[in-house]
């Protein structure tokens, strides 16, 4: 279960995506969900799809790793996919039983929204596989920038979230050394009922909230003893620069946009 | 029958990402009953991914585990006896207390054992003496505890159990030289007076030389050397080409050797004195 997240999951890996800069591959990635919505018939939307293979082919990222980022969101896919079949109404009607009315509109909403919703994630994990939690929010606080002159502390929330993704894999190894240490003690965790369950529990969260704490102490104390006063006047040590495989990375997914939205003027829309 | 005995094992971590290595590498080895093996080996040797096999914490990718003859790798009511057989204290024991008092904390192994409420208290004020916990200490909060009562606290953890097979995984990391000698003392005794079988994981040669009958060396995921301190101390070129060393006392030993002198080998202070006041006597 601890295993599932992929979030700040890095995948060593030397692709052009490894490679690109990550402020880059965030304004892509967010243009990228844009057109994710732009889709409006089924030709745009398996140009999406077929760009996204293509994205993670480049990737060089295993597809078991792809399919596992999307292991959490199956139940959503599926709930969104009934409920859309069942509720939505419109165009010729493909099944009117009592009370189960199924249209054409209903089956491509339900399609339309499944891939839509996988795309996404398929993608964004892709963009946390190939780079390192550092760089990504390193990123962020460079594009969030112009948000300083609103008095926002940018820095600040950067090295927080720095800090967050950093220990995340540090407390997933503390959590199995703990359960390690448990379990050499007799502790049965994965057996018995709900309840049983959950009380099992408490001999690995009660340490872990306490290593967690006793680590944020010394982290502070140790930001402290290198003088960290967080914000202005801070450089930094690795510079970012954009490169030409950025620039070409840009053109090639605004030649993709702009194909969808030609695509979708062509073809007329599906959805409405 | 030897109380443990491993065939062939081999372990790897991360298997099938590009991080994958091999942890430890077609590794045989017995252990008789009543041994104190010191396990000895630089940082990554697969010290501890080996004794995590014991008890069946991990499972290997090939090979085999017996446990007083029975294999705990494909046998799950084994292994869950091999849980309670081998008790397992990791480094720094201390983070996995959780209780609100340290007698609750040492109670938690034998509770899952399903023993009896009256011989859960008796093992737990044995294990507590065993470690030197003074009475009082036990209805305190064990993380009002100072380091070293931690320390214990968490090793009368495992010891309740009563296991056949104690293995300690560097029981003295990060003490100062009393609350090192305590516990080492305490885990001589333990052997003595219990009978039972212990595994010491230890950097220090000091220490295991101290205490141990036996020496395992490991070496990038293998054993190197398995035998008595003299046999394994007396490799010191060996030792030394693995990035361990011998113990002090046997480098100036060696000297004195080489400047003449006839004594034979000394692994720790104590023998070293006892040696020299000897040949002084002699002379």
């Amino acid at each position: 279960m601890i295993k599932d997240i992929t979030i700040g999951q890095y995948f060593i890996g030397d692709s052009v995506l490894h490679r690109m800069d990550a402020r880059m591959k965030i304004v892509l990635v967010i243009a990228y969900i844009v057109s994710v919505f732009l889709c409006k018939n089924f030709w745009s939307l398996g140009l999406m799809v077929a760009f996204s293979a293509i994205c993670i082919l480049i990737s060089k990222i295993p597809f078991k790793m792809v399919l596992k980022s999307l292991r959490p969101i199956v139940i959503i896919v599926l709930i969104t996919s009934i409920l859309n079949l069942f509720y939505v109404r419109g165009g010729t009607a493909l099944v009117d039983w009592h009370f189960i009315h199924i249209t054409t509109k209903g089956v491509y909403t339900a399609i339309f929204m499944s891939v839509r919703i996988i795309s996404l994630v398929a993608i964004s994990s892709l963009l946390t596989y190939t780079t390192t939690p550092t760089a990504l929010t390193d990123a962020l606080e460079r594009l969030m920038a112009p948000l300083k002159l609103f008095k926002v502390p940018v820095s600040t929330l950067a090295m927080m979230m720095t800090l967050a993704l950093r220990f995340i894999p540090t407390l997933v190894e503390e959590i199995e050394r703990i359960t390690n240490a448990q379990k050499a003690r007799g502790a049965d965790i994965s057996n018995g009922g709900f309840i049983d369950r959950i009380k099992a529990l408490i001999p690995i969260i009660v340490p872990l909230f306490i290593s967690a704490i006793r680590r944020a102490y010394e982290l502070a104390d140790a930001m402290d003893c290198r003088c960290y006063t967080g914000g202005p006047g801070r450089t930094r040590m690795k510079q970012m620069k954009l490169n030409s495989r950025d620039f070409v990375s840009a053109a090639a997914v605004a030649i993709f946009i702009a194909a969808v939205v030609l695509l979708n003027i062509r073809f007329g829309a599906v959805l409405a | 029958m030897p109380i443990i005995s491993v065939e062939h094992l081999t372990h790897l971590y991360n298997k099938g990402t590009p991080s994958q290595n091999t942890a430890i590498e077609d590794i045989s080895v017995e252990i008789e009953k009543g041994e104190l093996v010191g396990i000895i080996g630089h940082t990554g040797s697969g010290k501890s991914t080996l004794v995590q096999h014991l008890n069946g914490l991990l499972k290997p990718d090939s090979g085999k585990v017996l446990i007083d003859g029975k294999d705990i790798v494909n046998d799950k009511k084994a292994a869950r006896e091999a849980c309670f057989k081998v008790g397992l204290c990791f480094q720094y024991p201390e983070y996995q207390l959780f209780e609100e008092t340290v007698e609750k904390d040492i109670a938690f192994g034998p509770k899952n054992m399903k023993l009896p409420e009256d011989e859960i208290k008796k093992r737990v004020v044995r294990a507590a003496a065993f470690v030197g916990l003074k009475p009082e200490l036990l209805e305190k909060s064990p993380f009002d505890l100072s380091g070293g009562e931690k320390r214990r606290a968490a090793i009368a953890g495992v010891i309740a159990m009563e296991p056949q097979v104690l293995i300690l995984d560097e029981p003295t990391a990060g003490l100062d030289p009393s609350g090192r000698d305590k516990i080492l003392g305490m885990i001589k005794n333990y052997r003595e007076q219990t009978g039972s079988t212990v595994l010491l994981v230890s950097h220090s040669m000091e220490d295991i030389a101290k205490i141990a009958t036996k020496v395992l060396v490991m070496n990038c995921g293998k054993i190197e050397m398995y035998g008595s301190v003299d046999e394994v101390y007396s490799q010191s070129g060996r030792l030394r080409e693995i990035g361990l060393n011998v113990p002090q006392v046997s480098k100036i030993f060696d000297i004195l050797r080489q400047n003449g002198l006839k004594l034979d080998n000394a692994y720790t202070v104590d023998r070293a004195v006892e040696l020299i006041t000897k040949a002084a006597a002699n002379k």
